[in-house]
């Protein structure tokens, strides 16, 4: 574990954040856009982690404990929320389901 | 844990504890007044333990709190929010939703996010409660379940409070790479010594994560649709709760950051208090639903708060904390008055809507017109009071061209509020406009009135309550 | 354990790119949930046994599950849900994909300029982590689970009166 730099594994981190971020705006589908914010807060997480173990300290997997919690939050309700919307809308796609003017 | 910590902790601690109270009564008597007289009897109690908190400030209560006269001030004034917007949705609430027990637990909820983020010293518990409030606001937002453009202004706030999340995150991983601590007194240490590009970058998103929660522009995307889609007294809790929570956390902790960051850092909030200041009062002119109207406005006062703020010293704190309370007041009461002319099934938000109040029901008028010249700044109100701090700040420290910027912006801003207040007054077209409004929600109507003798009073005679803001709030670096 | 970070982190970056391309819900769940136990290793390989069986048992293990059985009720299948291929166009994702390579590019040139990053040498525990939650995180904790009672009133209010 002492030979891997912490660039490499930030690096990791940031290129799933950027993926997750390339996702959202490619793809119009929301149940695929909820997908990728759980990829993005995840990558967020490794970064953390990664940054604790190059310290030695516990925080940064703590705080990856708290991201989880706050991931499993908004997924439930997120998915609620997209169980309603495409009971209203009929469609999940997000230029379609726009009653509100931009 | 200390016994002091936890009396120190106490408008926490109850207010947590009414949230639950407040489920277990939904749980067992399913009865709307029971929950409203609960969260009522919750937020006093709360606000009735800041003075019994006080006694032990200031104090750091785990690294994850700090607990002082700053933090509750502004938990004060959260706790004020929240009993306004509680006492409105119980009226909108009566008027058409099936379920109105769990908004109560989730503004309460949303209450204790907000508070823990005004008092928070460390990223974690800034996290948290900012989670804690987004997390309550999605289901608040999307409450009229049944209603299309509730649940899209839900979705699209969700997602993009999501995504802003995950760069706040990021940002704070980076600055923690780099200093080793996520106390924000560590980092703000560990940026002094050697600010470094990682440092930087981690600052640069967590911008991100905090400006799509104040709505300035480039982050604003969602504040039109979710102001419009959500219901009037969720909209109020919006504009008023999450901004300013968030506002006081900025306030906190941006401002000690050296000079030498400060350069970058400048720049960066100057364009963004320009851009929203302008954009929000140029978008405002062009839209004719009244709560698209009040998001772009919302839009720009930020914009005059990040002045006071970029103005710093002991007078743009005072500017920014009596800015907030009147900014507060002014929005809960222009939220007000939409929700008490609203149902779940209509809201009132075209300007047709408002045609002819003034025939309809003369004081609701004139409460609406009060706030509106509170927020164009137009004597004697509040707004104008607080306008006059901030442009002091400013002067005090030189920003000239926004000090530019703000007049002008403000001036165009009279234009559309001058507008809504025009419509109430014409004469509606049919007779069955016409017909007078009765049997308005009585604590609806007791808050509103309150509100715009606060509005009036603080434009009058604002001593008081500077002397508080100056006591608890201006003790910063 | 070097080159079990690389490999799987190698494998995460494929599998979710992978995600992107997917027309099939069910499909694009499977590389995502692949990418959250490559990253698990990733864990594992760090040092951090605890966060990694977290991140297998929650995150991929019931996250996850709960987009599963989204997509068994709202039976989504590749060719309804108005997704055309018209998304493969290069019109479409030329800007996504820039921007992200200018994302990517950025962060690893400030990282490598930042030398001499190393990582310390022992794991990272389950025993240091309660410490942790026991300790100076108290109140992170009972922050947690107020923040999870709100998202379970959220989402019971959004989930009531069965859809017809």
């Amino acid at each position: 574990m002492a030979e891997i730099p912490t660039q490499y594994g930030i690096i990791l981190a940031a290129i799933l954040f950027s993926l997750g971020i390339a996702g959202i705006l490619i793809r119009r589908n929301i149940f695929f856009i909820l997908i990728f914010v759980e990829v993005m807060l995840n990558a967020a997480g490794l970064a953390f982690v990664v940054a604790a173990a190059r310290w030695g300290q516990a925080d940064g997997q703590v705080m990856f404990i708290f991201i989880l919690a706050t991931a499993a939050a908004e997924v439930a309700i997120g998915l609620g929320l997209l169980l309603r919307l495409h009971h209203l809308f009929k469609t999940l796609n997000v230029d379609q389901a726009s009653d509100l003017r931009g | 844990m200390t016994s002091a910590e936890i009396m120190s902790l106490l408008p926490l601690l109850v207010l947590a504890g009414a949230a639950v109270v407040v489920m277990l009564a939904a749980a067992f008597f399913r009865s709307h007044r029971l929950s409203l007289t609960l969260t009522l009897v919750g937020l006093v109690a709360a606000f009735a333990s800041l003075p019994l908190a006080f006694a032990y400030t200031p104090r750091q209560v785990t690294p994850m709190l700090l607990i002082d006269g700053y933090a509750l001030f502004y938990m004060g004034l959260l706790f004020a929010a929240s009993f306004v917007v509680a006492l409105l949705a119980y009226g909108y609430l009566e008027k058409g939703e099936a379920n109105p027990e769990e908004l109560y637990i989730l503004l309460l909820l949303s209450t204790v996010g907000g508070a823990v983020l005004v008092a928070s010293s460390h990223f974690a518990s800034f996290f948290l409660g900012l989670e804690t409030l987004s997390v309550s606001l999605y289901a608040m937002i999307a409450y009229n379940r049944t209603e299309r453009r509730a649940i899209e202004a839900g979705i699209k706030y969700l997602i993009l409070a999501g995504v802003t999340a995950a760069f706040l995150l990021f940002g704070m991983a980076l600055i923690y790479t780099d200093t080793g601590t996520l106390a924000f007194s560590g980092v703000v240490a560990a940026a002094a010594v050697r600010p470094s590009l990682m440092v930087m970058v981690g600052l640069g998103m967590l911008i991100v994560g905090v400006g799509f929660k104040l709505g300035v522009v480039p982050f604003h995307m969602w504040t039109p649709d979710v102001y419009q889609g959500a219901p009037a007294p969720v909209t109020g809790l919006v504009a008023s709760m999450s901004k300013g929570a968030m506002f006081a956390l900025v306030l906190r902790y941006f401002t000690p950051i050296p000079p030498l960051e400060r350069q970058g850092l400048f720049l960066v909030f100057t364009t963004i208090a320009v851009l929203s200041m302008v954009g929000g009062n140029v978008l405002a002119l062009i839209q004719d639903n009244v709560k698209r109207i009040l998001a772009y406005s919302s839009i720009a006062h930020l914009g005059y708060l990040l002045v006071a703020f970029l103005a710093s010293g002991p007078a743009g704190q005072l500017a920014v904390a009596f800015y907030l309370v009147a900014y507060f007041a002014t929005t809960l009461s222009a939220f007000g008055v939409v929700t008490i002319l609203s149902t779940p099934d209509h809201e009132a938000e075209r300007l047709e809507d408002y045609r002819g109040l003034f025939f309809r029901n003369p004081r609701l008028a004139v409460i609406f017109t009060i706030t509106l010249f509170s927020l164009a700044g137009i004597p004697p109100t509040a707004g104008l009071i607080g306008k006059i701090f901030i442009a002091a700040a400013g002067v005090q420290a030189s920003l000239w061209f926004l000090l530019i910027v703000l007049v002008l912006a403000s001036v165009i801003g009279v234009f559309y509020y001058m507008r809504i207040v025009i419509t109430m007054f014409r004469r509606p077209e049919t007779e069955a406009a016409q017909q007078a409004l009765t049997g308005l929600p009585r604590g609806a109507s007791v808050a509103l009135a309150a509100l715009s003798v606060i509005l009036v009073g603080l434009g009058v005679y604002p001593v008081p309550v500077m002397t508080i803001i100056e006591n608890m709030v201006a003790r910063l670096v | 354990m070097i080159v079990a970070f690389y490999v799987a982190g190698g494998v995460a970056v494929l599998s979710t790119f992978l995600v992107i391309l997917q027309t099939n819900a069910i499909h694009a769940l499977l590389y995502t949930i692949l990418s959250l136990l490559s990253v698990a290793i990733v864990f594992f390989s760090l040092g951090a046994p605890l966060v990694a069986a977290l991140e297998v048992i929650v995150y991929a293990g019931a996250i996850m599950v709960l987009f599963v059985f989204v997509v068994m009720v709202l039976n989504l299948s590749p060719e309804t849900e108005g997704v055309d291929r018209a998304w493969l166009q290069p019109r479409t994702w030329t800007g996504p994909v820039i921007l992200t390579l200018i994302l990517i590019g950025e962060l690893v040139y400030i990282l490598m300029t930042r030398a001499g990053l190393t990582l310390e040498g022992a794991a990272i525990g389950p025993k240091q982590v309660s410490l942790a939650l026991y300790g100076p995180y108290l109140l992170g904790v009972e922050l947690a689970s107020i923040l999870l009672l709100a998202g379970l009133v959220g989402a019971y209010h959004l989930g009531r009166d069965a859809l017809d």
